[in-house]
């Protein structure tokens, strides 16, 4: 089942590149430093985030990978250089709908909230998009679940009562939930068993090859790296 | 729609610490509630207190001013006289008092002034005049009295027998030249608005009679004279006095110009009455005369008054004449706010400033609020305290839920709520609880305000009573005594009784200014506590209706939005100031 995943999405993804791979995001002479002249913690980088890839971002720590990750997401601008969504320089763009809108994060530490169930979570996100859905929200939530393999009982259980790996699939589930262009995973594999990494990897590969997103993962595994379309290596900083 | 669901999901959800919240608020709420009522409720007896009830005014002349007018205009004209402008030192007596003398109202002036009025007004007059008794027609007196009236028992039972003799009431206590001399000699009390045995009081109407300054009374037998000219001659006279002289309904009595012993006027006793309070019986201690005493009042009409030519106009025009009669008109006005108007009206239809129009009512009444008006002040001290105590609780708790909630603004930040909507939220949140604990409040303060403010009110006016006793007791008065001449009186009587008064001292006695104008002047803080001088004890309003109405309710509603508000600004400038990317930092 896994191979056939993959054959298909091999196929698919011979076909985008060639057809429809158009720029979702790109870097352009990005620099940035936390505190105004402060230590630049990324020296002007140039990179091109197309549609229909999935493309790993790796490098040793220090790297400056959440830096880049706060940039694409849209929480923070450049101090140098431009990022742009869609040709559209996200400095000047409405941030606040890029990211309830365009772009689905799945954050290292989940960023779920614990008082909340997993529906509520799922649904707050697809209200905050302000997208309308076909389908009651309820039940797009449930086949979300049912996507990353958790048990639909879990759609009522608070945050707080579930483990970690649990956790991480919820925040999956919810960044998908507004079917967003982009898709940004900070090490969204980390708290994963091997079996269950390669269904969210085939996950996001059908998203990039079938769906045609952008999904684009922060992460430390090789193996992951490995089965993404593209590497982005950080070097790590030479600055001292 | 999105902010207004999540902040009802997130009320609902913080149940412990909403209800903790909604308490406080419900507490701060009753305690506005209680304030605001009250403060509604003063205002509203202040204004609703006169507004139905009829209020009754009349005109006096303002004595100082007078005086300051006189002395003007004889430094003015100082061509004219010119003893008077080369000894400027000394008051010109004369023109002071023929000035008071003027100060004199008419009962034409009187009405004209009723027809001047914009607003419905009726009135009453009573006039009263002295006139003196007979050999057959004694006034109640007693010994002590008599005694005690003049400054040496020797006088008094000189007076006595030369009032048996017939000799003439010139000679008695109550003469011109014998107040005159009290007055001079001990510079005090004792000069009498009226001269003669008896007060002869005529009236205009049921209603006068019903305010007559000797209290109410009751027809014991016979009735009250009619007010047409069929019944003249016909007066009512008090039991005791009948019973004193051994007359019943029908005898005829005779009495006589005090000033005049050969005038004698004959009146035929319709009714007799028993006064049901005798508030004033000899309230003027041992000075008062016989005259003054509440038994020895008789009643008639007016009418009655005039074709026996002792009313006001007939005895104003008459100079010589001692026997003054007093004019006393009152004015009966709908409600306070017509009294309002009908002073305005009359002062625009001429009255000098010299007059003023009082109501002895609305002054009663003002004096009356003044533990309402404490308790107003009061209840406006709570209400600023409880808001701004409770302010500051909403501000610290709200402060301290905010910060709890950082990773929640968070969250919703990096998902992509605006930073306003998180904040509208937090705000919403908090205006459901504050809203839920002022209906919660109002509840219970509207169902506390009634008991409470009336708690407080009867405390205030204790307070009240107990300062004044206390003052009272300085003074070395009981409460109920009413002071001594001089004192505080209600002076509703006061224009024509001590302008005639004065009249009469300066018309008696031409060559002895000096001693004169002292009695005269001494003379009148005693005419203004005449009879029904008495002060009550101020019936203090000691109920009020501090119910809540709408009124309150939407004020309450407006402090509790505004005190959201600022407790909410806390809660605003933090969501303001978080910067997205500190999600990164905030794991959980």
């Amino acid at each position: 089942m896994d191979t056939a995943v993959t054959a298909t999405a091999n196929t698919a993804s011979t076909t985008n590149t060639t057809t429809a791979a158009k720029p979702a995001l790109e870097l352009e002479h990005v620099s940035y430093s936390y505190t105004k002249g402060g230590k630049r913690v990324l020296i002007d980088k140039n990179y091109v985030f197309r549609t229909g890839r999935v493309i790993s971002i790796t490098g040793p720590s220090g790297a400056g990978k959440t830096t880049l990750l706060s940039l694409l997401s849209g929480l923070t601008t450049p101090t140098k250089g431009r990022v742009l969504h869609n040709g559209e320089d996200l400095a000047k763009a409405d941030r606040y709908r890029f990211r309830s809108h365009d772009i689905g994060v799945i954050f290292q530490s989940f960023n779920l909230l614990p008082a909340l169930t997993v529906a509520e979570n799922i649904i707050l996100s697809m209200d905050a998009s302000g997208k309308t859905f076909d389908q009651p929200k309820k039940e797009i939530a449930a086949e979300l679940i049912e996507k990353v393999r958790l048990q639909p009982e879990y759609l009522n259980e608070r945050i707080l009562h579930l483990s970690g790996g649990e956790q991480q699939r919820v925040a999956i589930a919810r960044a998908l939930s507004y079917d967003p262009q982009i898709i940004l995973a900070d090490e969204p594999t980390g708290n994963l068993d091997l079996a269950t990494q390669d269904d969210i990897m085939a996950i996001f590969k059908d998203l990039a090859h079938n769906e045609g997103k952008c999904v684009i993962i922060v992460t430390h595994s090789p193996e992951v790296a490995a089965q993404s379309d593209e590497v982005f290596q950080l070097a790590p900083l030479r600055e001292r | 729609m999105f902010v207004l669901n999540n902040a009802w999901k997130t009320v609902i959800r913080n149940k412990g610490r909403n209800i903790l919240i909604v308490l406080i608020v419900a507490i701060i709420a009753a305690a506005a509630t209680i304030g605001l009522a009250i403060r509604n409720a003063a205002g509203t007896a202040r204004e609703t207190g006169l507004a139905n009830t009829s209020v009754t005014a009349t005109i006096s002349v303002d004595r100082s001013k007078l005086m300051e007018q006189a002395r003007e205009a004889s430094s003015s004209s100082s061509s004219s006289d010119s003893s008077s402008s080369s000894t400027d030192a000394a008051p010109d007596f004369d023109s002071m008092r023929s000035a008071l003398d003027d100060s004199n109202l008419t009962l034409a002036d009187y009405q004209k002034y009723e027809k001047a009025s914009s607003v419905p007004v009726s009135s009453y007059y009573s006039e009263s005049t002295g006139v003196s008794g007979t050999d057959s027609f004694q006034p109640v007196e007693t010994s002590t009295a008599n005694a005690a009236n003049s400054s040496d028992s020797s006088s008094s039972s000189s007076d006595s027998s030369s009032e048996s003799s017939g000799s003439g009431s010139g000679s008695g206590q109550q003469g011109p030249g014998d107040g005159q001399g009290q007055g001079g000699q001990g510079g005090g009390p004792g000069n009498m608005m009226t001269s003669g045995d008896f007060t002869l009081t005529g009236f205009s109407s049921d209603t006068a009679i019903a305010n007559a300054s000797n209290g109410t009374f009751t027809m014991s037998s016979g009735e009250v004279f009619g007010y047409g000219e069929d019944d003249n001659g016909k007066v009512i006279i008090s039991k005791t006095l009948a019973d004193f002289n051994n007359l019943s309904v029908g005898d005829t009595i005779t009495v006589t110009n005090p000033s005049d012993t050969s005038l004698t006027y004959t009146l035929t006793i319709c009714g007799i009455y028993e006064n049901t309070t005798s508030s004033n019986t000899n309230a003027m201690g041992p000075m008062g005369g016989t005259s003054q005493d509440a038994d020895n009042a008789i009643y008639t009409s007016v009418s009655t008054l005039k074709s026996l030519g002792l009313d006001s106009d007939t005895t104003a025009n008459d100079d010589n004449d001692d026997t003054t009669t007093q004019l006393n008109y009152t004015y009966v006005l709908s409600s306070a706010d017509d009294y309002e108007t009908f002073a305005s009206d009359v002062k625009a239809a001429g009255l000098d400033d010299t007059y003023t129009v009082q109501s002895a009512d609305v002054e009663q009444y003002e004096s009356s609020l003044v533990p309402l008006d404490n308790l107003a002040k009061f209840a406006l001290t709570l209400l600023i305290v409880v808001l701004v105590v409770g302010a500051v609780v909403l501000v610290v708790l709200n402060l301290f839920n905010i910060r709890e909630r950082k990773y929640e603004v968070g969250v919703l930040t990096a998902i992509g709520v605006k930073k306003t909507k998180v904040a509208a939220q937090f705000v919403i949140e908090l205006l459901i609880v504050t809203m839920c604990g002022i209906a919660l409040g109002v509840a219970g303060g509207a169902v506390a305000s009634v008991p409470v403010s009336n708690q407080l009110l009867a405390s205030q006016v204790s307070a009240q009573e107990s300062e004044a006793s206390s003052q009272q007791q300085q003074f070395g008065r009981a409460a109920d005594m009413g002071g001594g001449p001089g004192s505080e009186q209600q002076s509703d009587s006061s224009s024509s009784d001590s302008s005639s008064s004065s009249s009469s001292d300066s018309s008696s006695t031409d060559s002895n200014s000096d001693s004169d104008s002292n009695a005269g002047n001494a003379a009148q803080p005693s005419q203004q506590g005449g009879p029904g001088g008495m002060r009550q004890a101020v019936d203090y309003v000691s109920e009020i209706n501090a119910t809540v109405n709408l009124a309150v309710v939407g004020q309450l509603i407006l402090i509790g939005l505004g005190l959201t508000l600022i407790s909410a600004l806390v809660g605003i400038v933090f969501v303001m100031r978080y910067e997205p990317l500190q999600i990164l930092a905030d794991r959980s």
